[in-house]
């Protein structure tokens, strides 16, 4: 993140991905009351949908930078020691890209394009 | 009533310790008075004071945790035994006197002054009634540092986050209709540490002996950067 978008910027983002996240539980969870999927195949085929397998990818990214912040504000405030904070930063960056690209595997095996 | 006074004079004690002193309190009593009287049994005994009530902000104290300006607050709030310990997270310089250097530090910061691009006119700048109202709940604050020193993340970052105090004075003349600074002051509010630090925690809206809120000055700080981003 560049300087300026440290401070004003972050804070935004995690209020409008804390927002579209509360969105999502609230529309899976309806969803889901109303017609869960009740075998493996039914539940491919909803991941398989176009739309279903991006909105799911939009939200593992949107989780990704919310958690981000998030581990950047707990470390900024707990580990002042700075070779320890941007060790234990990368390592929760390099977590956050690996998982973003596992649930991209996943979208994409289920679909049936990997 | 007895009192838990905390005792550190760095000149001879190796570690601080709590001393214990029996004040007979009457009616009417403030904390003030009774430190007061431990000073009159004990005159190594070192706090600061001056008004006596409530307005020079000079005797600040933590009391049984929270921090309270000693002048206005009633003995009679309490029962048992009371711990009067100095400001947490502030480097002691004896007993209860502690160094709030960097906590001017910080509002000297913030500009705490109308800052004008136009020439000063030859009259006063008039407001409305409704401008002037604007300033109520931010110009009473008297430096007490109550807030700051009782704010999470001004224990954990002193030197980098302004604390509720400075920021609590950077919205009072944000919210002036007479400063036209507006862009610089929320430029120099950027960054992760001098504004961002604050979780709304509100330990300084508890704390505060004049009733003020800074959480939510820090609010309408966030607002307006907003408002000035779009
Ligand atoms: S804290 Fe304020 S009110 Fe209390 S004695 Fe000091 S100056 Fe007076
Ligand atoms: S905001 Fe309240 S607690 Fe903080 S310094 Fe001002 S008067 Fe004291």
């Amino acid at each position: 993140m560049s300087r300026t978008a440290s401070g004003f910027r972050a804070w935004i983002l995690q209020r409008i991905s804390a927002a579209w996240l509360g969105l999502f539980v609230l529309a899976t969870l309806g969803y889901f009351l109303l017609s869960p999927p009740a075998t493996f195949e039914q539940w491919r085929a909803f991941v398989a949908h176009p739309v279903v397998g991006t909105l799911i990818l939009v939200t593992v990214a949107v989780v990704l930078l919310h958690a981000w912040v998030g581990i950047r504000d707990v470390l900024i405030d707990y580990v002042p020691p700075l070779a320890l904070r941007l060790t234990l930063l990368s390592l929760f960056g390099l977590g956050f890209v690996a998982c973003g690209l596992w649930a991209l595997q996943v979208i994409l095996l289920a679909s049936g394009l990997a | 009533m007895k009192f838990q006074v905390y005792r550190f004079n760095p000149e001879t004690d190796a570690k601080p310790y709590l001393q214990e002193f029996d004040v007979i309190v009457e009616r009417g009593m403030m904390l003030r008075d009774a430190l007061m009287e431990i000073k009159r049994q004990d005159e190594s005994f070192a706090f600061r004071h001056s008004c006596g009530e409530g307005v020079c902000g000079s005797d600040g104290v933590n009391v049984n945790g929270s921090n309270r300006l000693a002048c206005i607050t009633p003995l009679s709030e309490y029962q048992g035994d009371l711990v009067i310990r100095p400001f947490p997270g502030r480097p002691v310089i004896r007993d209860l006197v502690v160094d709030m250097t960097q906590f001017y530090a910080h509002y000297k910061e913030v500009n705490p002054w109308l800052m004008r691009k136009d020439a000063l006119p030859e009259q006063e700048i008039l407001q409305s009634p409704e401008e002037r109202d604007r300033l109520d709940g931010l110009y009473e604050c008297i430096l007490c540092g109550c807030c700051s020193t009782s704010c999470p993340s001004f224990w954990w970052n002193p030197s980098k986050f302004r604390g509720p105090q400075a920021l609590l004075t950077a919205w009072r003349f944000l919210a002036d209709s007479r400063d036209q600074a507006t862009d610089q002051r929320l430029d120099d509010l950027e960054g992760p540490y001098k504004l961002y630090r604050c979780h709304t925690i509100m330990n300084c809206v508890q704390a505060c002996p004049k009733g003020l809120n800074p959480t939510k000055a820090i609010g309408h700080i966030r607002s307006l950067m907003l408002k000035n981003s779009i």
